[in-house]
């Protein structure tokens, strides 16, 4: 597994915030991705991508409930189309079988389609120690493998890198000279991976969709190389979560519908590419060995917990990250491990472990964005707050998120609330206390140093102050007021 | 006494039962889909392409239209011989030396190599016969402007050309040349994404469990946004795509 820092959420995220350039590029999800899946909604209507959503998950719900069944009839029909399943229970069997197909055939050159769980398996490693070349084809996965980084979005890996930075990776790495020139860029790396398509041995693949009925592995992508690693080299190793299965492929449309609009907003990919088995005897071209692995690697937890089962779901749109007000200041690798943003925060804390990854589930307001973009309506908020719970319940020290200092402020909130006139007296205390902290009607520092106990709000943040006049004393002089008597008069509440 | 390991599937499809507190078996509800059988798709079938060609030509302008939105350059041929000179002048505007092309029956009604080779252009057809040209097809292929296809559906819902690559249809043709010209006729519309499906399905049960290797569904040049979301188009597949459309 690649190098787990989700440890690091919150010193990671701060140094984020404050990266001018990474602020640029985040602005852009919102301005691209998410402003374009919202025109295709209104496309084809907010009622018909309802109907849709319902359809998708549907098949989803009976696929997950009933995996064991769609796995094996999908094992079936692959192996009767001349391919070989592997199933592999974490990353080092992955990674195992991969160089062991490797090392049978006497692979020298990979070429690589975008494949998240790749990245989960930290695969380029294993295959590089072994002395193969590989060769990442997605312009994006191409840069960040230059810039030796990980992705930091699940649709647009090298997000986060501004075109100069690119350049001068280009430059660096190819030898070209430095130009900035988007286009001229993309065609350096046509012609650079070019040969490396004409010349590799075996192209690797993830998959957005398993088709049981078939034994079909479905890719959705708009370069062109995910064609190319699955047609020129003469093997082809197909790498996916054993949760992409459907069951029959008449389910793919409704996903075909979802998926890119919900990614990149976009009604169709450039492609769909469709692989069942090896090439067939009389075909032109074609790979001359197919192999999928299914790998699991922290699935089965997520599948033995309802409250969590819903997590597999996910088509890896990114949709959910586009939308969320802290991936849009944070960025990706700020959440320390292959998958980031709400769907991140669910996922990598059940991969990795909670108590490595316990303040993932606070990278949340909880607002529920996420949720209403969710192609396959999962309730990530939901599931949120419950690994939030499982986090504050439990009986292991190191994965107990709240401090003994959260403890007691929650406590004597909760004491606070329930006693109004213990509420009402603070209240008095507190404006009078509050004095010498407030500036344009905001709590921030005394002086220049951050208040004793909750700098870790104001540090970023003022917090309001207490207003002359709690809505409670407001509520009692003036909105009962008959309603032709402006409530707004008595509606002043100071500073 | 030790449980008997068992192969990796089976250790695997018993941690998933485990996890689901289920046994093996069947699905918990049944799927009505895969239950369907021969002459029940047959059935959709028929219905499917009446119903298809009942709305031929709203289905050809709507084809057209998402086509062009998804950036094919449409070109609707009124006969053969203007797809013929369409293709022939488009090659020689762009300076094209040498095509591939595949080896589909669109080319007997579309006869191109005369016209190409009067305009003083190479054409190169996908070998059928000839099992040692492998290397030599990538090669010619390699080294071509322009692959021309046929298309085995056009999707009217997504502007889609979608291509079986099988004997004589090489899946190369399509992605490594920088041009690619797909001719599309009337027979092969469909109106929706599921009617492709029901059709390949029904030719998968047909042919005992047999589909083919490969499936392409083409919409548009090769495209990417991955550098500041600015949009390129092509990158390792096609820059510029055509359809010609008959009918």
């Amino acid at each position: 597994m690649p190098e787990v820092k989700t440890r690091d959420f919150f010193p990671a995220s701060r140094v984020s915030i404050l990266d001018p350039q990474l602020r640029l590029a985040l602005s852009r999800v919102g301005s691209g991705f998410d402003s374009a899946r919202r025109e295709r909604i209104e496309e084809v209507s907010p009622e018909v991508w309802e109907e849709w959503r319902e359809e998708a998950r549907s098949i989803k719900v009976h696929t997950l409930d009933n995996l064991d069944y769609y796995l094996e009839l999908l094992h079936d029909n692959v192996t009767k189309a001349g391919g070989h399943v592997h199933f592999a229970k974490d990353a080092a069997e992955a990674n195992a079988i991969v160089a062991h197909i490797a090392e049978a055939n006497q692979v020298r050159i990979v070429t690589k389609g975008k494949s998240m769980v790749s990245e989960e398996l930290a695969l380029n490693d294993v295959l590089e120690d072994m002395g193969v070349e590989v060769y990442e084809t997605d312009l994006g996965e191409y840069i960040i493998q230059l810039a030796k980084e990980t992705p930091s979005h699940l649709v647009a890996p090298a997000l986060h890198k501004s075109k100069d930075q690119v350049a001068q990776l280009l430059s660096d790495h190819l030898g070209v000279p430095y130009t900035d020139d988007i286009e001229t860029m993309a065609r350096i790396a046509r012609e650079a991976l070019r040969d490396k398509f004409l010349s590799a041995d075996m192209g690797i693949s993830g998959a957005n969709f398993l088709v049981a009925e078939t034994g079909t592995l479905v890719i959705i992508t708009n370069e062109g190389n995910g064609r190319l690693c699955t047609s020129a080299p003469r093997i082809h190793v197909g790498i996916t979560g054993m949760e992409k299965v459907i069951p029959s492929l008449q389910d793919l449309a409704v996903f075909l519908r979802l998926l890119p609009r919900s990614a990149t907003g976009q009604r169709l990919t450039s492609y769909v590419t469709m692989v069942t088995g090896p090439r067939r005897t009389l075909d032109e071209d074609g790979p001359e060995q197919f192999h999928l692995v299914i790998v699991d690697n922290g699935r089965s937890k997520m599948l033995a917990d309802p409250q969590l089962r819903e997590a597999l779901y996910c088509i890896r749109c990114g949709a959910c990250l586009n939308i969320c007000p802290v991936y849009q200041k944070v960025g990706g690798h700020a959440y320390g491990w292959v998958y980031p943003g709400p769907i991140g925060a669910i996922v990598s804390p059940m991969l990795v472990g909670l108590k490595q990854a316990k303040d993932l589930p606070q990278a949340s307001s909880l607002c529920g964005a996420c949720r209403e973009v969710c192609p396959v309506k999962i309730n990530l908020p939901r599931m949120l707050l419950q690994l939030r719970q499982k986090l504050a319940e439990s009986p292991e020290p190191e994965e107990k998120a709240a401090t003994f200092s959260h403890k007691m402020l929650a406590k004597a909130y909760a004491a606070l609330m329930g006693h109004p006139k213990l509420l009402s007296l603070s209240r008095k205390l507190g404006r009078i206390a509050q004095k010498p902290m407030q500036s344009n009607g905001r709590i921030g520092q005394i002086g220049r140093s951050s208040l004793p106990g909750i700098s870790g709000w104001t540090r970023s943040r003022d917090l309001p102050s207490l207003p002359v006049k709690s809505f409670h004393q407001i509520w009692q002089q003036g909105l009962r007021q008959p309603p032709n008597t402006p409530a707004g008069q008595s509606r002043d509440t100071g500073n | 006494m030790t449980a008997t390991p068992g192969t990796p599937k089976d250790v695997f499809l018993a941690s998933v039962r485990r996890s689901l507190g289920r046994s093996a078996g069947t699905p918990s509800s049944p799927y009505p889909a895969l239950l369907q059988d021969l002459s029940q798709l047959h059935a959709q079938e028929t219905e499917t392409r009446t119903r298809n060609k009942a709305n031929l030509p709203q289905l050809l302008y709507q084809l057209a239209e998402a086509a062009g939105l998804s950036g094919w350059n449409v070109h609707r041929a009124v006969n053969p011989e203007n797809a013929i000179s369409y293709i022939t002048e488009l090659a020689t505007e762009r300076g094209v030396e040498q095509i591939v092309r595949s080896e589909q029956p669109v080319f007997t009604q579309i006869p191109l190599d005369a016209a190409l080779k009067d305009a003083g252009i190479v054409s190169v057809t996908v070998a059928t016969d000839d099992s040692n040209s492998r290397e030599a097809l990538r090669t010619a292929i390699i080294g071509s402007g322009m692959g021309i296809t046929g298309a085995d559906y056009a999707v009217a819902e997504t502007g889609s050309v979608v291509i079986l690559p099988r004997q004589g249809l090489s899946r190369l043709v399509s992605v490594v040349p920088p041009i690619h010209v797909a001719i599309v006729t009337a027979q092969d519309l469909v109106a929706t994404l599921d009617d492709v499906f029901l059709l390949r399905r029904l030719d998968y049960h047909r042919n005992g469990g047999e589909m083919g290797s490969y499936l392409n569904f083409i919409t548009g040049p090769s495209r990417t946004a991955d550098i500041e979301q600015t949009l390129v188009v092509g990158v390792h597949g096609p820059k510029e795509v055509h359809m010609v459309l008959l009918g």
